[in-house]
């Protein structure tokens, strides 16, 4: 068994100084704290076998965004992760929110998580029966800032026996906790992609799915939710909308839901929980089950015109362009797998992305192409 | 490939002069914006200037061909609607009356697979129209292809229909019209090309209730659907594409060139590759006129119509109406 300082030290490396964590809360921790340290060992272990593995990937664009773990994360399969993406989630933009109302239930599936922690969520399809045990939000926190004690002790209170699943996900937990803090990353030098011509694409709308996990009926939500509309005859969903962020749900009878028009993938996730925990004030037992982001949008400009029909006669094997129908190309990336429709204008569109490293991947294939095409 | 006349009618080998590249470059894509002009009732768009322009009895002339050969393809597919018992023209009905050429089948098919395409991309970028989507019921994907599928497989019996959809091969006259468009643009600066993309734009799927009227579907006791009419706006455009491709190669073939005493025998496309400036300057006739001429449309129809060899009279099924059709 690791001895108790370890973690600490290793962690204090990547993070800077670090407080010791408090103790955690009397109704979690249910694994004793050196079992927490062994996975903690283990998940940095295998992060520092990932490192060396992942190529550099895009980097932080998003101050917010700490997405530099999970890209590794991601990209490595050796990892016996959870298939699901790990989305993390940037206190960054919660900044306002305080989602202390959230119940437990219905933001994890690991029961004795705190609500707010923004840091990071793991979804599995555990069940979860959950102790109300909360700790302060660290919300109002920048990711790259210090890291929470709370948010820590968080993580280690996620731990549950269990729960087969969450175990290897959670070492992860403190991990990317404490790489989330530093704006740095940690290990693997990452080239920023701006180098190549400094214009980062923006994401436009991010479509995610969650399944709240229990039979709805639509007519009752419909009814008493605002914002909400529902007409059977065209469509067996019920359409909701929240201000902040600016989204729309589809929510459907089995339970599933789709939410889009997010900015960014912790906003499509939090509108989710939101929309969660509508459901769930309607008296349904809403979970919070395999949030998953399906699609992405992103786009830029390249501040020049482009010569389409060049592009289309050299890559004919990618692209099409049928100006008549459609005033931009279409052209098919294959590695990413991202669809990205050029404009005269030099507008680019990207879709068809699961991560957000694969819009800038594919942004920066793109983009010499582009140049060469540039309409003078 | 078809004899035509002197030239062979091999699309590869049109080659415009620098000269006047641009101008053949606006006239033909300019043409459907002009086309288009009567049935958009845009005046606005008309104040293109000087020889940009295309000549308006081309175009009045061009629109008059394009017209009478839709109402005819409309009629012949209301008669097979008919034959089928149905009460609106489909898409099978157009596809079964284009069965006879697997190139022009070939590529409208490709068009369809690609309005497919980009409803479903676009679909995915914007909240509101998957929203929309959602909405029609979810059968919409990739619809025309489904159609085109099944009913290719049902009237299929040698398996060549369908085998063109695994078909890879490259669709000469669309890579001839890209690379025209190709060399056209490398030479224009920005204004002028941000022109050219506008009309390139341009369609006659844009103002769908024009183009029915257009067509007098109205009066019509079988009316196309939805598909249908796409497929036929897609149609027009590309009868008028073919109309101006042939064209270009009349206008090439009528350019006479006095101080060559070979010229009468020699093909359009020799002619192309081995002009010098000199005997440019020694004809002192103009090398292209600035745009295409109706008499180059006269010819080119002429041309297309007269089939030549023992079969003519049996290899177009189309002609009882006098006119071959350019577009199937």
């Amino acid at each position: 068994m690791a001895s108790a300082p370890r973690p600490e030290r290793d962690l204090g490396l990547l993070a800077g100084c670090l407080p010791p964590y408090p103790p955690p809360p009397t109704t979690v921790g249910l694994l004793s704290m050196e079992q927490q340290e062994t996975y903690l060992e283990l998940y940095l272990d295998q992060c520092a076998a990932q490192d060396d593995l992942a190529p550099p990937r895009s980097p932080l664009f998003n101050p917010v965004v700490p997405y530099d773990m999970y890209i590794l994360n991601a990209s490595n399969p050796d990892t016996a992760f959870n298939s699901n993406p790990e989305v993390k989630e940037t206190s960054g933009d919660f900044s306002s929110v305080d989602l202390s109302f959230l119940p437990d239930e219905v933001t994890q599936e690991n029961k004795d998580q705190p609500v707010i922690s923004s840091r990071h969520e793991t979804e599995e399809s555990s069940e979860s029966q959950s102790p109300q045990s909360r700790l302060p939000s660290p919300s109002e926190q920048d990711i790259g800032l210090g890291l929470n004690s709370s948010s820590l002790s968080n993580s280690h209170s996620q731990l549950h026996p269990g729960d087969t699943d969450s175990v290897r996900p959670s070492p992860e937990k403190p991990n990317s906790d404490s790489l989330s803090l530093a704006p740095i990353t940690p290990m693997t030098p990452m080239t920023p992609v701006s180098e190549c011509c400094g214009i980062v694409p923006q994401l436009q709308n991010i479509v995610s799915t969650v399944n709240l996990a229990c039979k709805l009926d639509l007519k009752k939500i419909a009814l008493h939710a605002k914002n909400a509309e529902y007409n059977p005859k065209r469509f067996a969903a019920v359409i909701m909308r929240i201000r902040e962020p600016r989204t729309t749900a589809l929510i459907f009878s089995s339970g599933k839901m789709v939410c889009t028009g997010a900015k960014s993938e912790e906003q499509s996730r939090l509108a989710a929980r939101k929309y969660a925990r509508v459901v769930q004030k309607l008296g349904f037992p809403a979970r919070f089950l395999d949030f998953k982001i399906q699609n992405m949008v992103g786009s830029c400009d390249v501040r020049f015109p482009i010569r389409l029909e060049g592009l289309v006669l050299t890559h004919q094997q990618f692209s099409s362009y049928e100006p008549e129908l459609f005033p931009g190309l279409i052209y098919r990336m294959v590695k990413p797998r991202i669809v990205l429709l050029i404009f005269v204008s030099g507008k680019v569109v990207l879709t068809g992305a699961k991560e957000r490293s694969e819009i800038y991947e594919a942004f920066e294939n793109i983009y010499p192409i582009l140049k060469g095409f540039k309409k003078a | 490939m078809v004899v035509f006349g002197t030239t062979f009618f091999n699309f590869d080998s049109f080659i415009g002069k620098t000269d006047s590249v641009e101008i053949i470059g606006k006239s033909v894509f300019l043409y459907c914006y002009h086309i288009i002009f009567p049935l958009l009732n845009d005046s606005g768009r008309y104040s293109l200037g000087d020889a940009r322009r295309p000549l308006h009895e081309t175009a009045v002339l061009v629109e008059d061909v394009v017209h009478t050969q839709l109402i005819n393809l409309l009629q012949q597919a209301a008669e097979v609607s008919q034959l089928r018992g149905a009460r609106v023209i489909t898409p099978e009905d157009l596809l079964f009356l284009m069965r006879k050429d697997k190139k022009k089948l070939r590529r409208l098919l490709k068009y369809m697979f690609i309005r497919d395409y980009k409803s479903k991309i676009v679909k995915g970028i914007d909240e509101d129209d998957l929203l929309e989507d959602k909405l029609s019921g979810s059968n919409n994907t990739n619809k025309r292809q489904k159609i085109a599928q099944d009913f290719l497989n049902s009237i299929d019996q040698t398996g060549e229909l369908l085998a063109m959809f695994e078909d890879d091969e490259v669709d000469e006259v669309k890579q001839e019209r890209m690379e025209r468009a190709e060399r056209q643009t490398r030479i224009m600066d920005s204004a002028q090309y941000a022109e050219f993309c506008e009309s390139r734009q341009l369609s006659f799927s844009k103002k769908a209730s024009k183009f029915r009227d257009w067509l007098d579907c109205s009066s019509m006791e079988i009316k196309p659907n939805v598909v249908a009419m796409e497929i036929l706006a897609y149609l027009a455009y590309e009868t008028v594409a073919q109309l101006v491709d042939l064209a270009l190669l009349v206008r090439q073939d009528m350019v006479t060139k006095a101080g060559d005493p070979f010229s009468h025998a020699i093909s359009a496309t020799f002619i192309q590759y081995h002009n010098s400036a000199e005997s440019t300057a020694a004809c002192g006739v103009e090398a292209q006129s600035d745009a295409i001429q109706p008499c180059h449309i006269r010819e080119a129809i002429r041309r297309y119509s007269h089939k030549i060899g023992p079969l003519s009279p049996f290899t177009n099924a189309y002609r009882r109406s006098g006119m071959a059709f350019l577009a199937c």
